[in-house]
């Protein structure tokens, strides 16, 4: 066993700056600087008397023991029509624990049973924020022993599943990596000079005017962690990174009675970074003018026939369509069927495993995934990282090249395909790290400009007899767009019907005339059969590629499936997708089955422009 | 249904026999928020319409909540969270049909029909324009929800068989009250209850047996708001500060052992001292080694002795919630003392009030006291047993054949519907002995009964009550602290491992005696309309007959590794 000891020396020395190196074989030493971070400096020796003195009475030893701290800096932010209706700052530390008995090809990971470990504390929870050593090594020292029960529980268990089944996995269990030492220094929350709460007020105050607007509200989230990695193999990080967003919703009510939303989102890296209120305003100025046109609007029909999708409605569409397929992990062993079943509901199986080498995507066409990409003025996107939450090293993925894959996504949670994390393991609040694409990217070597990809389009409507066709400018995300948590559920719901099968929710959709090219809003209604396989023939990609920021969920059940692209700034790991506009030869679609619900008796209340 | 009173927690603090209530009646006259005339204008706008719909509604009721509240935790030494939010809650609470048959009907024993959405965090400023968009919304959410209720009632009722209850009122009709009361305010610096907190919990660290310790701090300046169509128009603020201790350990065979212990007030200068704080984690510190080496009690029928506020406990679980008028009602439930109006259910020497409008008994403060209870209706003092017979419910909006009127004891946490819910929960004696008197008394009777052992109890946790059909009409106390009392003089020996269980209507008439000195237990009580702040108070109590039982056992050992802190201590050496 390695002793990470000597790593902690490294970090004295270059404490201000961002080092990285690899542990090599080394004897334990007595800690170097009482100056030095308390909270690495509890995790250390806790981790190291767990490592000597955890076993069985047979002798066995744990194989690896991992511990994560999360240092959580949050403000939140929500106002409505320009009045505040929250402000909030928080501070939190949470630690996780994990242990592994076995060894990588088999151990007590991995494995769903109907009857878990239960301890009286359990392996995770809040630790004191003042970086205290004494209540640190407390904490840690009882979480450690929980984690440890709940290893021996999930082995025994596994084990005995094993022996239930004619074939049993081949797949490793869990990836082996070279240690990492990376300390970078820590951030201290800068929230900048701004005035949130006004900001966030004069935003939606300048929606007042849309008398017919039922609700408007927006959310600013400003996050800063610090996020530490320490286990038994070497590895220790700890990094620093920012997260700011802003969600923004609008509701209204169709004439018929169905209802109706938009919304605005926008996530950036660091809170100077987000838009103006002004800005802002604008956008929600301009999403509530277009709400109200589309509220007038004809209901999409029933359609079969050639899509086209803008850039930012394509990138949200791959979002969706590739979330589970471009990770190479396989999913846990699981006791319980109910578990894989709902997977496969929300679109969580991949449709790829197994066909390294195949043509998946159009011919020339190429997908990677970047977490080091940045943006034009250098600035990191909201999806980089440098070291993923495993504590392995990012690495840009070549995952298809000219429409063959050659490559998946992968955390330290092996696949029948890859056995090697490439910097892939994300989560969110110390939850179980997943495999999860960072900054996709999506182009063609076959790209048109826009003007050529409109024509083909138009070409195409008119081979079909058609007069008109159908063109997507943006997709739904229903979490960000329903304000009220029963009505964004109902929403959901019409969507997990048939999200297995590739239904999708556009929310701004164009009816164009083929004769003319010009352009009319519909009422949304449901794209129909939209996989991998109605990608991969696509007919025709643009040179008119956009970065589409948004946030993977990393909610339990969620996170892996289709669903997961309707994640919300408090519940998943921030993503970009940056792809070109996509045009699609043959794509059912039908009328939304929204609930038709009657109009309210009583007419909205006035609502003067604010003072 | 079942009842978990698993928060429900104490403080203990001894009195003289005859306890002295000091009550406060709604008079104070304060100036009217904005958020009154803003909630006012919309449902004047709102009822003249909604009234005249098919089908109409003829109540509705918006209560705003504004909570201030701020919290700082700490454990094992450091602190774990400390922040203050403000926050505003709006409540819509429709009624449509009519005071005899409404959306709220229950139908069978399926319960409710009606779902309303719980609430609508509205803004904290006083932007009426904001407001009033929010409530129209939820007004029209709540009527459409209402409407489609009433239909399926309708419908059901057709089908259905009817109960005793069949022919009373939905809702009861009540007169309209105004009251503007000061709204409550709070002005803390957190800063030196961080550093207590971190003091408090650090304390801990010098005994190995605690594994962990958690201390809350929690502030809330809650104001209420309420106007309704029958005219109630309600604005009162209520301030609550609270200390909570919590200390966890395990027995050697891996038994799980906790201690708490929690400090409330309402006046800042009734802050406990750091004197009274360390003094109660000494206790709590030396029980928990006790029960740590106590041994495991076994399966008992016998005499038992409560102290006062585990006797506190005890009426709460065992009487309390199921006097609460709205399951004499309901078909599921077992409405065990729905016919027993007028008649003796236990001792002659008892009798029992729930009464709201107490702020303080003696010198404790009183958790369940409320001005105005979640309908809006003022809190009463209500005499439920006078001398052993049953005279009264806590009473909601929701009338009884013979009870066609709330008595103000219809509460909820924010974002449940209101039912009957206890608030001061008081249990007087007209036979009290000393405390010395009862303990002779309760020898007597393990002589007499022939045992080699009675049971005393000193702390409960809390409980469960089952109240409904198709379950035993029993309850379960969590014990914390239980001693055997042997009749041939051997000191007391403490026991761990044992929770306390009994039926109800036994249980009662098994009371022989009670002690002289009323024990206030203050806590937050979980059922069906969520949390609510109550106090119960008790004397000491001698029971005939309790029974004890095994407690569900914990699965984990106790850890592998001796604490960080004590590394180095001498096997057996406790510092």
């Amino acid at each position: 066993m390695k002793s990470i000891a000597m790593l902690f020396r490294s970090i004295a020395i270059c404490s201000a700056l961002l080092c990285v190196g690899l542990a090599g074989t080394l004897r334990a030493q007595q800690w170097p600087s009482e100056t030095a971070d308390q909270t690495l400096k509890a995790m250390h020796d806790e981790l190291e008397r767990s490592r000597q003195g955890l076993q069985s009475s047979e002798g066995e030893k744990p194989y690896f023991i991992q511990y994560r701290l999360l240092d959580l800096d949050a403000r939140t932010i929500t106002a409505s029509f320009g009045a505040l209706i929250s402000s909030t700052a928080t501070h939190n530390r949470f630690m996780d624990v994990n242990i592994r008995l076995g060894s990588y090809q088999l151990d007590s990971s991995n494995f769903i049973s109907g009857a878990p470990f239960v301890g009286f504390l359990g392996s995770a929870g809040q630790v004191g924020v003042d970086g205290d050593y004494n209540s640190l090594r407390q904490d840690l020292w009882l979480a450690t022993d929980q984690a440890y029960k709940e290893a021996v529980t999930s082995m025994g268990q596994k084990q005995g599943f094993l022996r239930s089944l004619s074939k049993p996995p081949e797949v490793a269990d869990f990836s082996q990596e070279k240690p990492v030492s990376e300390v970078d220094p820590r951030v201290v929350p800068d929230w900048t000079n701004r005035n949130w709460e006004e900001e966030a007020k004069q935003a939606t105050a300048a929606v007042r005017a849309f008398s017919e607007l039922y609700a408007a509200r927006i959310t600013y989230t400003l996050i800063y962690e610090t996020y530490y990695v320490m286990n038994t193999e070497g590895t220790q990080v700890r990094k620093s990174r920012t997260l700011a967003a802003i969600e923004a919703s609008i509701e209204t009510q169709a004439p018929d009675g169905v209802p109706m939303h938009d919304f605005y989102a926008t996530y950036a890296s660091r809170p100077a970074g987000l838009p103006s209120a002004a800005e802002v305003a604008h956008q929600l100025q301009t999403r509530a003018t277009r709400m109200m046109m589309i509220r007038a609007a004809d209901p999409m029909p029933a359609y079969s026939g050639p899509v086209l999708f803008e850039p930012r409605a394509a990138a949200s569409l791959l979002s969706q369509m590739l979330a589970a397929s471009v990770s190479g992990s396989r999913p846990p062993l699981s006791m319980i069927p109910a578990v894989d079943e709902i997977m496969e509901e929300l679109g969580g199986r991949s449709e790829w495993s197994g066909r390294l080498g195949t043509r998946v995507l159009p011919a020339g066409t190429s997908l990677w995934d970047d977490p080091g990409a940045a943006n034009a003025q250098g600035d990191p996107l909201p999806g980089s990282y440098a070291i993923d939450d495993e504590g392995v090293p990012a690495q840009k993925v070549n995952i298809v090249e000219g429409g063959m894959l050659r490559n998946f996504l992968m955390s330290r949670r092996p696949g029948p395909d890859s056995a090697q994390s490439n910097g892939h393991g994300r989560n969110v609040y110390l939850g179980d790290p997943r495999t999860a694409s960072s900054n996709l990217f999506f182009q063609s070597s076959d790209a048109i400009p826009p003007a050529d990809l409109k024509k083909k389009f138009l070409d195409l409507c008119k081979q079909d007899g058609r007069q008109w066709c159908l063109l997507v400018h943006e997709m739904d995300n229903p979490e960000v767009g329903i304000s009220h948590s029963q009505d964004s559920q109902d929403e959901l719901r019409s969507i997990v019907e048939g999200v297995s099968s590739g239904e999708r929710a556009p929310l701004v959709v164009y009816r164009v005339n083929v004769a003319d090219g010009t352009e009319q809003l519909l009422r949304p209604g449901h794209l129909l059969g939209m996989n991998l396989r109605t990608l991969r023939d696509a007919v025709g990609i643009g040179n008119d590629a956009t970065l589409f920021s948004y946030i993977q969920s990393q909610q339990q059940e969620i996170a892996g499936t289709a669903l997961a692209a309707f994640g919300t700034a408090t519940n998943g790991v921030p993503s970009t997708v940056t792809s070109p506009s996509i045009l699609f030869d043959d794509v059912e679609g039908r009328e939304a089955r929204g609930q038709m619900r009657k109009l309210p008796l009583v007419p909205p209340p006035p609502m003067p422009p604010k003072q | 249904m079942i009842f978990i009173a698993g928060t429900l927690s104490a403080s203990l603090h001894a009195m003289p026999r005859k306890p002295e209530g000091k009550r406060s009646a709604p008079q104070q006259q304060a100036a009217p928020s904005p958020v009154l005339a803003a909630m006012s204008a919309e449902l004047d706008r709102t009822m003249p319409i909604l009234s005249n719909a098919a089908p109409p509604a003829y109540f509705v009721d918006y209560t705003l909540s504004q909570v201030r509240a701020a919290e700082v935790m700490g454990s094992n030494g450091a602190l774990l969270n400390s922040s203050e939010n403000l926050q505003r809650f709006l409540e819509v609470r429709m009624h449509v049909g009519s005071y005899a048959l409404d959306n709220t009907h229950k139908v069978g024993a399926g319960g409710s029909v009606y779902q309303p959405s719980p609430y609508t965090p509205v803004p904290v400023e006083d932007d009426a324009a904001v407001l009033r968009r929010a409530i129209w919304l939820e007004t029209d959410r709540q009527y459409r929800a209402a409407a489609e209720a009433l239909v399926k009632i309708q419908t059901s009722k057709e089908v259905q068989a009817t109960s005793p209850e069949e022919g009373v009122p939905d809702f009861s009709r009540e007169q309209p009250h105004t009251y503007i009361g000061a709204e409550a305010t709070l002005h803390l610096d957190r800063k030196p209850w961080e550093q207590k907190v971190r003091d408090y919990t650090a304390y801990f660290r010098q005994s190995r047996d605690v594994l962990n310790s958690i201390i809350t701090f929690t502030a809330q300046a809650n104001n209420q708001y309420e106007v309704n169509s029958e005219g109630t128009k309600v604005q009162f603020g209520l301030v609550r500060y609270r200390l909570e201790i919590f200390i966890q350990g395990k027995a050697p065979d891996g038994m799980d052992l906790d201690r708490y212990y929690n400090f409330d007030w309402v006046d800042p200068k009734d802050q406990p001292t750091d004197e009274a704080v360390y003094a109660a984690e000494k206790t709590m510190v030396a029980e928990l080694v006790a029960l740590g080496k106590a041994p495991l009690g076994e399966p008992f029928a016998g005499p038992t002795l409560l102290t006062g506020r585990a006797a506190a406990v005890f009426f709460h679980e065992v009487f309390g919630h199921r006097d609460e008028g709205f399951r004499q009602k309901d078909a599921s439930e077992g409405q065990t003392f729905a016919k027993k109006v007028g008649q003796q259910i236990m001792p002659s020497f008892i009798s029992i009030i729930d009464d709201p409008t107490m702020t303080r008994l003696n010198k404790d403060v009183l958790l369940g006291y409320y001005p105005f209870d979640d309908e809006g209706i003022p809190s009463e003092h209500v005499v439920l047993v006078d001398h052993g017979i049953l005279k009264n419910f806590e009473m909601s909006r929701q009338p009884l054949k013979d009870f066609p009127h709330s008595n103000g004891h219809g509460r909820r946490q924010i974002g449940a519907q209101p039912i009957s819910r206890q608030g001061n929960l008081i249990v007087e004696s007209s036979k009290a002995v000393s405390n010395a008197e009862l303990r002779k008394m309760f020898i007597e009777e393990i002589k007499k009964q022939g045992k080699p052992y009675g049971i005393l109890i000193d702390d409960l946790e809390g409980g469960f009550t089952f109240t409904g059909r198709g379950q035993p009409q029993a309850f379960q106390l969590e014990a914390l602290v239980v001693y055997k009392v042997y009749p041939d003089g051997r000191p007391d020996e403490l026991i761990r491992g044992v929770d306390i269980g009994g039926t109800p209507l036994v249980s009662l008439t098994n009371i022989i005696a009670t002690g002289d000195t009323t024990e206030v237990f203050n806590g937050y009580c979980g059922a069906e309309s969520g949390s609510v702040p109550v106090a119960a108070a008790a004397p000491m109590m001698l029971l005939s007959g309790l029974e004890l039982q095994k407690k569900a056992a914990s699965t984990d050992k106790p850890p592998m590794l001796p604490p960080p802190a004590h590394e180095h201590d001498q096997p057996g050496v406790k510092q």
